[in-house]
């Protein structure tokens, strides 16, 4: 008796815990709608992808019940943003490093030369 | 090792995740990176290109976007909800109902980036000899976007094919639709999910005040 009572409870906690979750993710949708609107400059991508991050944490922190899940579900979760992280840095570290000169098969409009005449398509 | 142990492991769910809920786990590592991929080439166009991304990103379809996100949210709150259900013995009963909403939803979300795509294919959005908007970068936005809904899309149909299937299979009783295997199939589902959270700002919002 007392143990279907504490199912019961349970039951009724993860179900308003979801309901929450659920307005809460409907609502930062729109925070982040109504923010692509407002002039903020280089700040717009950042509030998108905070208001993404928040929205990604209620997910995966209550839908996908990382809260109650053990170290190594953790741990694989971490791993897997860890090494996107690895991918995004190391490939940003290229990019932002590597000078960039169009080559012949190219046509001029898809690339703006980065140096003088040397480098214009023959 | 008897075969009593092994038929009833006594270790601590914590201690010793189901092999299937840390399968899944790590095949959805694997997956982030499959996308994150992708998330990196489009961090460099709107870097690289911020103009013709601004202006590829004003001709998207703002509201179907949006809506689309929404659904998606739901199904996610649906498929929670389901999981919720099937761990307590009274609500049982509605495990297969929410399953089959959550499919539902999955579909509603498909039909609705169908008709996105056929709009932009009619607006000449597709990139290629036709391509309607002539901004430096405005193509490479366009290929990157049609790449990464299509993989998400492809993403979707199996989701919506495995919660089909346990939806059927719950409603049968079935004890290949139990809560180990509901459990895994809405891990996969809340992922698909968390990648469309990201998609929705980066594909829609880019520079909407311009």
């Amino acid at each position: 008796m007392a143990e279907e009572c504490a199912a019961s409870t349970r039951f009724a906690r993860e179900r308003r815990t979801i309901a929450w979750a659920w307005i809460a993710l409907l609502l930062l949708m729109l925070t982040s709608l109504g923010s692509a609107y407002a002039k903020l400059g280089p700040w717009n991508m950042v509030a998108g992808l905070v208001i993404a991050g928040i929205k990604a944490g209620i997910v995966a922190w209550l839908f996908m019940r990382l809260r109650e899940a053990g170290v190594l579900i953790r741990l694989a979760a971490v791993a897997g943003l860890g090494a996107w992280c690895i991918l995004l840095v190391l490939s940003g570290v290229d990019y932002a490093t590597r000078t960039l000169t169009p080559t012949d098969v190219q046509r001029p409009q898809q690339l703006p030369p980065a140096h003088g005449a040397a480098s214009q398509p023959r | 090792m008897s075969s009593a142990t092994l038929a009833h492991p006594s270790v601590d769910e914590k201690q010793e995740p189901g092999t299937g809920k840390l399968g899944m786990w790590v095949f959805l590592a694997s997956e982030l990176l499959f996308f994150g991929g992708l998330f990196v080439a489009y961090l460099y166009g709107r870097t690289h290109f911020p103009g013709g991304w601004a202006e590829a990103s004003r001709r998207t379809d703002v509201l179907l976007g949006t809506v689309n996100t929404a659904v998606l949210l739901t199904s996610s709150a649906a498929v929670a909800l389901a999981v919720a259900c099937e761990e307590d013995a009274q609500a049982r009963r509605w495990t297969a109902r929410l399953l089959s909403l959550t499919a539902a939803l999955g579909i509603v979300f498909l039909l609705l980036k169908c008709l996105e795509w056929h709009d932009e294919w009619r607006e000449h959005l597709v990139p290629g000899p036709d391509f309607a908007l002539h901004a430096a970068g405005a193509q490479q936005f366009f290929a990157l976007y049609f790449l990464m809904t299509g993989l998400h899309g492809v993403h979707m149909i199996c989701g919506i094919a495995a919660l089909g299937l346990l939806a059927r299979g719950r409603s049968r009783g079935r004890a290949w639709a139990g809560a180990r295997e509901l459990e895994v199939a809405a891990l996969y589902w809340h992922f698909v999910d968390a990648v469309w959270i990201f998609l929705y700002p980066l594909l829609y919002l880019v520079d909407r005040h311009g």
